[in-house]
């Protein structure tokens, strides 16, 4: 499979003025150095609790929010380093949905003025009536129809925005979608629905996807690989199965530990990640992890584990530790 | 989807009418904005017709053969010298003055009739004028931010330490008496608020997410400032620039009253009680009414600016 | 079989909302029964009302809301016929109610101590029968003490005035440290001293429900309180309210839209659509035989890691306008079983089998 978006150790850090003249004390390093690709046609799942810097990552890739380290790559093209004018071409091919579809429409614009400017920015359409002719099409392809045309945001339901929000992504046919937590706000019924025609998009489309959120089950269902990110940090990254069901890090072990399963007589994994999930202002030495994890040695204290590679499974901890039963199996 | 609202609109205008009809199902419901919307029109209907309604010689000087006739284009004439002899405080003529004359047998109802269009000329001039400067300075502070933010600031921080009338009265004299000069003089002082205004607009809408996603489609900043974060903003300068009306007719009846006045026939409310202060105890007539009416069109325009205010935030709607 | 004991009854509530586009008919003849000690998961997406039943419960309902009719019997009385400061008494002193964001629950200006400290006078009287009880014996009173005091109140008149300020005030502050100390919150003395804004969102979670428990419930109502958090810290939130459960017997109702949580902690679930309950049973029973057709494709429609599947099931249709309901069940336009006695009335809620009722025509 080819690369389509390779991203080496971006990082994005911000800085934290303080004072009378606003000098720069300290950095909130959001993103401290992540790196991995996506393929053509793929699912790369990112999750990541609050703080882990998995929102700003998807900003960075883009240039929504400048980084200040790394690189970027959407074939072979350099998007950290592209201009202007290339950057505006570069982003008809990336796209992006956002989490909240109350917030991500303009709510002073009908959804077909919406798409007309979408298509009219990337002179997408030939003329005035061909491109209407496009925005209804859009709207059939997600599942509305025509006469939400002429409709204001706040008319439609939260499922239904974000198909607008979806449509408005098609109208300049990319290749790659950036999908922030895209149904967190919807019920769990649309949020079916909206789950299910972005898959269908993928498959007609041949769309490449990278899916970021916080529910856990979401993305194990629309992800062929997923990446765990802790503290601005990956800290596994490998195919769903093998970081769902085998986890290698301790975090990713508890992550998944933790999710709720809709089946009450399921096996109640008697594990419980204590303390709170931490801020990037005040980043530990060492392995970010240590202050929580039951595992922690001297060594984790002191040496940050680099992203070690097992066959294709990427983990970023010094220990192969057996989960069932606590025992630590070898160092790294 | 709601029931209301299911037939397909036939476009984009047919969208904002019904969003259009939506906000005056909201003032409707408020009767002080209704009443005050009803004085509104009725002014502003006033002064649109106000020279039909009026045979202007009614506001001649009666008792000198009606030489000098109180027109506005009199008025606007120069190097006419007012012969002011000795008065006579009422006119007992065969017509009946609804609100009583002057000194010179000029009736009150019909002066006043007179003066409203130059004040809500003045007043339009200077909001319209005020508004659009102060939102494009605030729009331009609050978007690019950095230096151009800390400049325009400054300055706008300059005009606002000193307060309205003051600063009207300085610039007044020394722009010199003339209607234009006044209106320019006005028009400085009231800039600065809507900087202000704006720019926290401005702000607060940037870091939206409809901005982001804009500029994630490939909008460019142009394209993103005015076709989508300003008309978001535009709705507490519209409310601002309501309230304000009032508050420049106020203002520039002050300056009159201050003895700015080019001249002292000028059609104009201040300038009417200017002239009727002087008559206070003889005749009252000359002062109240014109103060009335002022304060009748201030409020008028408050009470819409408020109503505005409480319809168009957008928490409240839908 | 434990006899259980009814805390909570909800009859047949019905309530409407004046909007601008009409009368929202929100809710449309909702039952519930909370036992004492349980906790009752309540399921449904938004807009089933959900939230609604509980706001009507403690009578926070904003002023276009009409009741229309129903019962909520709250120990047998009937809170609906209750004058407004019956009300506030019983919000304050019976219910307790933990909502979604605490940051817009909690005073930011306040330290978490001062607010703590407020909710727990409240209860003046509570506390100097706590300060009374304590002088013979010296030790410190627990918070578990303090609310095993709540039931010999209602019996004795108190002569507990002579109680001075100053000492019921220190009462109060240990049993502030005390009830943080059972939510787990680590180093409560500090936690006191703290604003809102200094903790994070669990912790600010974890003090709500701390100023909860200072009422000395016997009801708690918990609205989305895990839906803004995130997994790790929700898990920590679910093993709380599972010890609380435990440890204090109060009756809980959990609202929630995501039907995992409610497996985790729920002992029975009911389900709401478009201002109906649609089926309630045990939460065994309910996720192993699902009988309404509603519950069974909600089941489908969540993505199971331990299952996993191509193409979510989901739920054909939008969800109901509630200015204009479908007739009859609201379900019926969506229902892959629609026969045409659905269209007509509004099918009663009745028990199928043992304890698990359901309101539809198929059974």
């Amino acid at each position: 499979m080819k690369d389509l978006l390779v991203v080496k150790d971006l990082k994005t850090w911000f800085p934290i003025k303080s004072g009378i003249i606003q000098r720069t004390t300290g950095y909130v390093k959001a993103v401290d150095g992540i790196s991995f690709n996506v393929c053509r046609g793929e699912t790369f799942g990112l999750v990541g609790e609050s703080g882990s810097g998995k929102t700003t990552a998807a900003r960075s890739i883009l240039r929504l929010i400048e980084p200040i380290a790394g690189e970027v790559y959407f074939e072979g093209a350099s998007v950290t380093k592209a201009k202007r004018r290339e950057l505006r071409k570069l982003r008809r091919r990336i796209q992006i949905i956002f989490q909240d579809p109350y917030a991500s429409l303009d709510p002073r614009q009908t959804v077909n003025s919406m798409l007309m400017e979408t298509m009219k920015i990337h002179g997408v359409a030939a003329s005035r009536s061909e491109a209407q002719g496009r925005a209804i099409e859009l709207l059939y392809t997600v599942g509305l129809s025509e006469e939400h045309l002429y409709r204001f945001p706040h008319e439609f339901s939260g499922g239904q925005r974000q198909r607008v929000a979806v449509a408005r992504v098609l109208a300049v046919n990319p290749e790659f979608i950036m999908l922030d937590e895209p149904t967190s706000f919807l019920d769990v019924s649309v949020q079916a629905k909206v789950l299910n025609l972005l898959k269908e998009l993928q498959n007609k489309l041949n769309l490449t996807y990278m899916f970021i959120s916080h529910n856990l089950a979401v993305v194990h269902h629309m992800s062929n690989r997923v990446g765990v990110m802790y503290l601005g940090k990956i800290v596994e990254l490998a195919d769903k199965d093998a970081v769902y069901h085998l986890p290698k890090h301790p975090y990713t072990f508890h992550l998944m530990a933790a999710i709720p399963l809709p089946d009450p007589e399921a096996q109640k994994k008697d594990v419980l990640l204590m303390g709170d999930v931490p801020s990037p202002v005040d980043i530990p030495p060492g392995c970010r992890f240590h202050p929580r994890c039951p595992y922690v040695t001297d060594r984790c204290k002191k040496e940050e584990p680099p992203l070690y590679e097992e066959k294709g499974h990427f983990v970023a901890c010094h220990y192969d530790i057996d989960f069932e039963s606590g025992e630590v199996k070898s160092e790294r | 989807m709601k029931k209301v609202g299911t037939e397909a609109r036939t476009g984009e205008w047919a969208a904002r009418w019904a969003d259009f009809k939506y906000t005056i199902f909201l003032m409707r419901k408020n009767p002080l904005v209704m009443l005050g919307s009803i004085i509104a029109i009725f002014f502003i209907a006033l002064s649109l017709l106000a020279t039909f309604i009026v045979d202007p010689n009614l506001a001649t000087p009666r008792g000198y053969g009606g030489s000098y006739p109180f027109e506005r284009s009199y008025v606007w004439s120069e190097g006419h010298i007012i012969n002011w002899g000795p008065g006579i405080a009422l006119y007992d003529g065969p017509e009946f003055f609804y609100l009583g004359t002057d000194r010179w047998g000029r009736d009150l109802l019909a002066m006043i009739i007179l003066a409203i269009p130059v004040d809500m000329e003045n007043a339009v001039i200077i909001v319209v004028g005020a508004s659009i400067f102060g939102t494009l300075l605030g729009a331009l502070a609050g978007y690019i931010g950095g230096v151009l933010d800390e400049a325009i600031l400054r300055i706008t921080d300059i005009f606002l330490a000193f307060p309205a009338l003051v600063l009207a009265l300085v610039f007044a004299a020394m722009l010199g008496r003339s209607i234009p000069t006044l209106r320019l003089a006005l028009l400085l002082v009231w800039w600065p608020p809507y900087v202000r205004l704006m720019r926290g607009q401005i702000l607060s809408e940037k870091g939206k997410t409809y901005v982001e996603a804009l500029r994630a489609l490939g909008a460019g900043h142009l394209r993103v400032l005015f076709r989508h974060i300003i008309p978001n903003s535009i709705y507490p300068i519209l409310v601002q620039a309501t309230l304000d009306f009032g508050g420049v007719i106020l203002t520039f009846s002050a300056l009159m009253f201050l003895g700015f006045s080019p001249t002292p026939s000028l059609p104009e409310l201040g300038n009417l009680a200017a002239v009727g202060y002087g008559h206070m105890f003889d005749a009252p007539w000359l002062i109240i009414f014109p103060g009335l009416t002022m304060l009748l069109i201030a409020l008028a325009f408050n009470l819409v600016g408020d109503g505005l205010r409480d319809v168009l935030d957008p928490r409240l709607r839908r | 079989m434990k006899e259980k004991e009814l805390i909570l009854e909800v009859k047949d509530l019905k309530l409407d909302f004046r909007t601008y586009r009409g009368m929202v008919k929100a809710l449309n003849g909702v039952y519930l029964n909370l036992y004492k000690g349980e906790v009752l998961g309540l399921v449904g997406e938004s807009g089933c009302g959900k939230s609604v039943t509980a706001l009507t419960i403690i009578n926070l309902l904003p002023e276009n809301a009409e009741i229309l009719g129903g019962q909520i019997l709250l120990n047998g009385e009937n809170l609906l016929e209750k004058s407004k400061n019956e009300i506030r008494n019983i919000r304050a002193k019976e219910i307790a109610s933990v909502f979604q964001d605490p940051m817009t629950f909690l005073n930011p200006v306040l330290t978490i101590g001062t607010q703590l400290r407020e909710t727990f006078m409240l209860n003046t009287d509570s506390l100097k029968q706590a300060v009374t009880a304590q002088r013979p014996k010296g030790k410190a009173i627990t918070y578990l003490d303090f609310l095993s005091l709540k039931k010999q109140s209602s019996n004795k008149p108190h002569k507990s005035n002579k109680v001075p300020r100053g000492e019921v005030k220190k009462m109060a502050k240990t049993l502030c440290l005390d009830v943080l100390r059972i939510v787990r919150l680590p180093d409560p003395e500090r936690i006191l001293r703290q604003y809102p804004f200094e903790l994070s969102g669990g912790m600010r979670q974890r003090c709500m429900i701390a100023m909860a428990l200072a009422r000395k419930p016997s009801i708690f109502i918990a609205d989305e309180i895990t839906t803004a958090v995130d997994v790790t810290i929700q898990a920590q939130i679910l093993q709380l309210m599972r010890e609380l459960r435990d440890v204090i017997e109060a009756s809980t109702l959990m609202i929630t839209h995501d039907l995992s949580v409610a497996a985790e902690i729920a002992d029975r679930v009911a389900v709401m659509y478009g201002g109906n309950t649609v089926e309630v049973a045990s939460t065994r029973e309910i996720f192993r035989n699902p009988l309404h057709p509603y519950t069974q494709m909600l089941m489908k429609a969540i993505p199971n890691i331990a299952k996993p599947v191509k193409k979510l099931a989901s739920i054909p249709g939008i969800v109901p306008d509630l200015i204009d309901p479908p007739p009859g069940c609201r379900f019926h336009l969506r229902c892959p079983y629609v026969m045409p006695v659905c269209q007509g009335e509004f099918p009663t809620i009745k028990e199928v089998k043992e304890d698990h009722e359901v309101a539809c025509y198929l059974y």
